[in-house]
């Protein structure tokens, strides 16, 4: 009889414990899938999917693929229904697509029910853009940011500062050396770092497809220039002209030699190996430049809002990946998913993923005395988002066309086989053909 | 012990299964497999071409052959198709002559040049991703191992080999004879290997020279290799994709966007999967011609000797 009672305490114990268990991880046993882009801070996001199992129950498997790999996969995911991935980064510029597709969960009930844990006022404002889109009359939010990018101009510090270069500086052009405020100060300041073959002035982007379009359009909007103007297409603008024509002169003078063929990874390269001495690019490579590792110029990079056109509004380019939920997956898998959103988008796992190579979206974590210590960076790149324009690239469902065209187009220019007026002539056609009837 | 068609095989089967359901049952496996994934696909892809359907798109349309039209009046699809048509003439004709050329070379039967035919192969192992990023490295135009060196030796590349678009296709196609005129050369042996030596041997007593031997009885001998190596390398020429993708990426200009690139950009860049299946069976289209044209005209004129 005692024997019988013993034993049914000692289950009653083990069952308690294990509702207990279950009440405390709401997802156990649960596996999702999360599709991400290769970018700096994916490592961390694979370890931050291990440790939410340790919380919830529930695994995040990730999957880290390149650019095109990734919207591939994503994409015929998404339009075929295979549920592959419950979660996925999404690009900036995929938003319009994603949207009027109805492919994602529309976070915005979601973030209304969460509105208090979620310090929502603690989030940059143009980090909405990556994810924010008006389908039909209704707004809706189909990703939540995650890492927010932006375009900044990175330069090598110490020959800024080197009085030698100063004075020769001085000597040329009237005016003290620093980092550039205007398109006259871009030019002459890249003029006269060009010493080939071993140092050149500017460098950006000129490889045919996406990598010459991006960095042409953050060229664009640094003279004041737009794609899409109050839904019409501008592209044929004197602004776009007048940044085209920079751009062709910044891959035939100032840039090194085989520039034209450059994606991401040989931009920055020439800058890592101390070959370019300026180019503008995504703060996300903004804490490679100290890895001795993979960087030549440790210790020697300074980084400064792009110049800008003094009759414009400064604005500054703005991108990065927010991260949304399938619309395929149950209910019970999309609320799991929300919770791995929340978790690692809160002010703690932030401020720790900026020191795994992060791109902070909140202002907490921005101005975090700790992190300014380590990273002195932060308020320039804070400055940078403030002034954030997520449009510049147009996050509409053509966007893969319209960078298409220009892909060509721009990079036809700089290898002098259109003149920029037919270039920019022939990219305006092209892109208003593809809103033609809509 | 061979029966006719319809009759029961002298096999212990049972009495129900004739020599024709026997063999409609061991094709049954094959048949499925070609329907599930070579014939449907086909079909499938030629009923989306005659609509508009992007990825993903909630509703379609069926427009008849505007796709069709629509290739042929595009720019590019023509200019990938003639940079498609360069390509496989270049690369497959530069790896004939270097692979027929190699085999002769390596053909004595030595100790060393069995070492060297197994080294000689070992481009053809990598997959051509890989080979592609490995040139891209070499080739880079300010920091590449190769460009570094022309430029040493004062030879002008211009902006790179990459770069320009005098060079880029031309590039694009010694990096596919690096990688492949090995199996062509390999391919050439085993028929040098097989060639009858009475022929050659009646050829010398009746004094031919090394010369008229090559041209006269060796090289006509080789012809059904040829016809073996062009239409395996020519039929994968053809696909060519990866390099383009990883190296180019159809650039600079056009100058190597080939049809298959073009493909990839418009149906999977861009969702456009319609406008995607009718540039594909326009390639089908192209390529069945040629390749039995090519296999006809060259078994005539084996016939012919």
């Amino acid at each position: 009889m005692r024997m019988r009672r013993a034993l049914i305490v000692v289950t009653c114990i083990v069952l308690g414990c294990i509702v207990g268990v279950a009440q405390e991880k709401p997802f156990s046993g649960m596996v999702l899938r999360l599709a991400s882009m290769a970018d700096q801070f994916a490592p961390f996001l694979v370890e931050l999917g291990r440790r939410f199992e340790t919380l919830t129950g529930a695994r995040v498997e990730v999957d880290i693929l390149g650019y095109p790999e990734l919207f591939a996969a994503v994409t015929h995911d998404l339009a075929t229904g295979t549920k592959v991935y419950d979660l996925i980064t999404v690009d900036i510029v995929w938003t319009g697509l994603f949207a009027e597709r109805e492919w994602m969960v529309d976070l915005e009930p979601l973030i209304k029910r969460d509105y208090l844990e979620l310090d929502i006022p603690d989030i940059l404002p143009v980090c909405w853009s990556q994810g924010r889109w008006k389908v039909g009359d209704k707004w809706v939010q189909i990703a939540f940011p995650m890492a927010a990018y932006a375009n900044s101009l990175i330069y090598r510090k110490d020959l800024f500062e080197d009085p030698a270069e100063k004075e020769a500086f001085y000597k040329r052009y009237g005016y003290e050396l620093r980092p550039p405020r205007s398109i006259k100060e871009l030019r002459d300041i890249a003029e006269f770092f060009t010493r080939p073959p071993h140092l050149y002035g500017l460098v950006a982007n000129g490889a045919r497809g996406p990598a010459v379009a991006q960095d042409w359009m953050e060229f664009m909007r640094i003279f004041g220039g737009d794609i899409i103007r109050d839904g019409k297409v501008v592209v044929y603008s004197p602004e776009n002209l007048a940044a085209l024509e920079f751009f062709v002169e910044l891959h035939t003078k100032w840039a090194p030699p085989g520039s034209v063929g450059y994606w991401w990874d040989d931009r920055e390269t020439a800058y890592r190996t101390g070959l370019a001495v300026m180019q503008s690019s995504w703060s996300i490579a903004r804490p490679g430049y100290e890895d001795p590792k993979i960087s030549l110029v440790v210790g020697k990079t300074g980084m400064a809002i792009p110049p800008f056109e003094p009759s414009t509004i400064v604005r500054t380019g703005f991108g990065g990946w927010g991260i949304g939920i399938n619309n395929d997956i149950d209910p019970e898998r999309q609320e799991a998913a929300w919770a791995f959103i929340k978790w690692i988008t809160s002010a703690e796992i932030q401020k720790e993923w900026a020191r795994h190579e992060g791109a902070p979206i909140r202002l907490s974590v921005l101005t975090d005395p700790e992190l300014v210590r380590e990273m002195p960076w932060y308020p320039t790149l804070l400055k940078i988002l403030i002034h954030g324009d997520g449009d510049y690239r147009p996050r509409y469902p053509e966007y893969s066309e319209i960078q298409d065209i220009l892909g060509l187009r721009v990079h036809q220019a700089i290898t002098l086989e259109l003149t920029p007026d037919e270039a920019l002539r022939l990219a305006h056609q092209e892109i208003e053909a593809l809103f033609a009837g809509k | 012990m061979r029966s006719r068609v319809g009759e029961r095989l002298k096999l212990p089967l049972p009495l129900f299964i004739t020599e024709k359901k026997f063999y409609y049952f061991f094709l049954t496996p094959a048949i499925v497999y070609l329907t599930i994934f070579y014939i449907y696909p086909l079909f499938y892809a030629l009923y989306i071409s005659f609509f508009d359907y992007c990825l993903g798109a909630k509703t379609t349309t069926f427009i008849g052959i505007t796709n069709y039209l629509r290739a042929f009046t595009e720019p590019r699809f023509v200019i990938a198709l003639k940079n498609t048509m360069i390509f496989v003439a270049g690369a497959v004709a530069i790896e004939l002559c270097l692979g027929l050329a190699i085999a002769f070379l390596l053909s004595p039967e030595t100790r060393t040049m069995r070492v060297i035919r197994a080294l000689i192969l070992l481009p053809t192992s990598l997959a051509p991703l890989v080979v592609a990023l490995i040139w891209k490295a070499l080739l880079q135009p300010d920091l590449g191992v190769v460009t570094y060196y022309l430029r040493s030796l004062g030879i002008n590349i211009g902006r790179g080999l990459l770069e320009e678009r005098s060079t880029a296709l031309l590039t694009i196609i010694m990096i596919d004879v690096w990688q492949w005129t090995p199996l062509v050369s390999m391919i050439f042996l085993a028929g040098i290997k097989s060639l009858p030596h009475d022929v050659v041997e009646a050829g010398i007593v009746d004094g031919a020279s090394p010369w008229q031997i090559l041209r006269y009885i060796t090289l006509p001998l080789l012809r059904p290799v040829f016809v073996v190596a062009t239409l395996m390398r020519g039929m994968d020429a053809l696909k060519i994709f990866d390099s383009v993708w990883a190296i180019t990426g159809g650039g600079p200009g056009t100058a190597t966007t080939v049809l298959n690139f073009y493909l990839f950009e418009q149906g999977i860049q861009h969702l456009k999967v319609s406008y995607g299946a009718a540039i594909g069976n326009l390639f089908l289209g192209i390529c069945i011609p040629l390749g039995v044209l090519f296999v006809s005209l060259l078994y005539f004129r084996q016939y012919k000797i």
